[in-house]
């Protein structure tokens, strides 16, 4: 029963990533008095991309066409270590929190290279840029979680979860505050949301995670928008995994996943609205303004480890 | 106990960490109005741990200077600034000397040295320590300000940020000043703000900006 209820949490994210996707645009759409696409939207975008001829360009080597398979392995493998119904996941016994940060930046890495292996320009400028800011989100990413790990006393995000279910809710202690806050940015930096990059358009100098996938089309591009769309829906799960635990089932009953299921529902909800919110509200940073964003996030990050030491509650 | 008051004895210790959030924040924004936005959300912030204060210890004093704080703090003060920063019509950039990712580091190292700070007094306080260190972070960073901004209209942002870290030191240690003296010192602020609007409008008529870094050559 428990391994069924992980494999239906692994499921759940791969398959409603696409969905979280058109709720956030849906959302955005409101917050601009547009009328907006369906929330299905992005399903049918897949479908369509899977039906087109795969076109490769003739400069290409094997690494442009292997790209999109690795890179949605191991956005599965990262997906598979992410709690989300209860305190418990797939692999979680099998790695600890570095493997998911580090699987995540594997796919990143093949990412850039076969934006470089493309042979258009606005690739390797993607790729570049792409480099720049995972190097600098990457510390916030694993200090915020080294934070938790340590209050925690676990190293796998699942024992973190587990504690964290534990815990009074008015015991919020400051850690929490301030590695969701560092967290929270870095999945901004990460999923190549508003301020550091626009995600809606493929036609400003200023893109990255587009101007990485210019050259792909049909199957591979389709992989590579449902792995982008899987990041996002992970991240945001992690997000109220780690922070809003409450409401995940403790036993595994038919019951427990009854309530549990509308209550990340409620949860992934409210943070979709936060993200609408933080996309329709602010204007995207120049490119040299992102390594302040991110030092931001370091910096909290930094505050929220030592503050593991100050404040032991 | 009832699930209010658990929520008031905890409102001290978690509300300090989210004025530590505004700290941060305030070190890393660029316009003015943004700070003075964040100086509005502070101080509602303050005023929410005065209420809490009066709930708990059933002092109605407490609630009369929440109820000024939130008048004049949250919104008599910063719609002044608005106000000023509409007239001028400068530039809205803060004009830092320092980075935002180098003020973002040494506001969160004045967080660290707060927290040294109160440590010894931990033990002999009934509060705890996110308390006690909050009040002294706001009046380390409200100084930063003071110093590192050159836009005029800062230095008297930094000061309210200062006053708002002592008003909150009396109230985490003492459940607050008497009425009489917080009154006082809302009015010093009051006529801080309205010799600064006076003055900044000077400064822009003769000089043309409001970067006091260049007053300096009016040495004669």
């Amino acid at each position: 029963m428990k391994i069924a209820l992980n494999i239906l949490q692994a499921i759940l994210i791969i398959l409603g990533a696409p969905l979280v996707r058109g709720i956030v645009a849906r959302c955005k759409a409101f917050l601009q008095r547009r009328q907006g696409a369906s929330i299905w939207r992005p399903y049918y975008d897949l479908a369509k991309l899977f039906r087109k001829e795969d076109l490769v360009p003739p400069t290409a080597s094997a690494v442009f066409r292997v790209v999109p398979f690795i890179l949605f392995a191991t956005t599965i493998c990262a997906v598979a270590f992410v709690p989300l119904l209860q305190p418990a996941a797939l692999l979680a016994s099998h790695g600890d929190f570095f493997l998911f940060v580090y699987l995540l930046a594997i796919g990143r890495f093949f990412l850039s290279l076969g934006a470089f292996d493309g042979g258009s320009a606005f690739g390797g400028m993607g790729a570049s840029r792409e480099a720049l800011i995972s190097c600098l989100a990457e510390a916030p990413f694993l200090l915020s979680f080294v934070a938790i790990a340590i209050l925690a006393s676990h190293a796998d995000i699942a024992g973190m979860v587990s504690w964290t279910l534990q815990q009074n809710f008015f015991n919020v202690s400051a850690v929490h505050i301030l590695a969701f806050t560092s967290l929270g940015m870095v999945v901004i930096a990460e999923t190549g949301r508003m301020p550091v990059d626009n995600p809606t358009t493929h036609l400003e100098l200023t893109m990255i995670h587009e101007a990485m996938i210019l050259e792909y089309s049909g199957t591979r591009l389709a992989l590579i928008e449902w792995a982008s769309a899987i990041k996002l829906h992970a991240m945001l799960a992690l997000l109220a995994a780690l922070f809003f635990p409450w409401g995940m089932a403790s036993g595994a009953s038919v019951g427990f996943v009854a309530l549990s299921l509308p209550l990340y529902c409620a949860k992934i909800g409210l943070l979709i609205i936060l993200l609408a919110v933080i996309e329709s509200g602010m204007a995207k940073l120049r490119m040299y303004l992102v390594p302040d964003f991110l030092g931001v996030a370091s910096a909290v990050s930094v505050l929220a480890v030592i503050f593991t030491f100050l404040a032991k509650r | 106990m009832g699930l209010v008051e658990v929520a008031t004895g905890r409102i001290l210790d978690s509300f300090s960490v989210f004025l530590f959030l505004t700290i941060l924040l305030m070190a890393v924004s660029r316009r003015v109005s943004t700070s003075v936005l964040l100086f509005s959300v502070q101080s509602a912030i303050i005023a929410g741990e005065a209420f809490a204060t009066g709930f708990r210890e059933r002092l109605v004093e407490a609630y009369v200077i929440g109820v000024l704080i939130v008048v004049i703090k949250v919104i008599a003060i910063p719609r002044a600034f608005f106000g000023l920063v509409g007239h001028l019509k400068t530039s809205s950039d803060v004009k830092a000397s320092t980075t935002p990712t180098q003020s973002v580091f040494i506001a969160a190292a004045m967080i660290y040295l707060s927290y040294v700070a109160v440590q010894s007094y931990g033990q002999s306080v009934h509060v705890s320590e996110d308390a006690l260190a909050a009040p002294i972070a706001l009046i380390l960073t409200g100084a930063f300000l003071m110093v590192s901004r050159k836009k005029a209209l800062m230095q008297m942002l930094g000061l309210m940020v200062l006053e708002n870290g002592i008003f909150l030191a009396a109230l985490t240690t003492t459940f607050g000043m008497p009425l009489v003296i917080e009154i006082g010192v809302f009015f010093d602020l009051l006529m801080g703000l309205l010799l600064m609007g006076v003055f900044a409008f000077r400064i822009r008529d003769t000089f043309d900006h409001l970067d006091v870094s260049k007053l300096r050559r009016l040495r004669g």
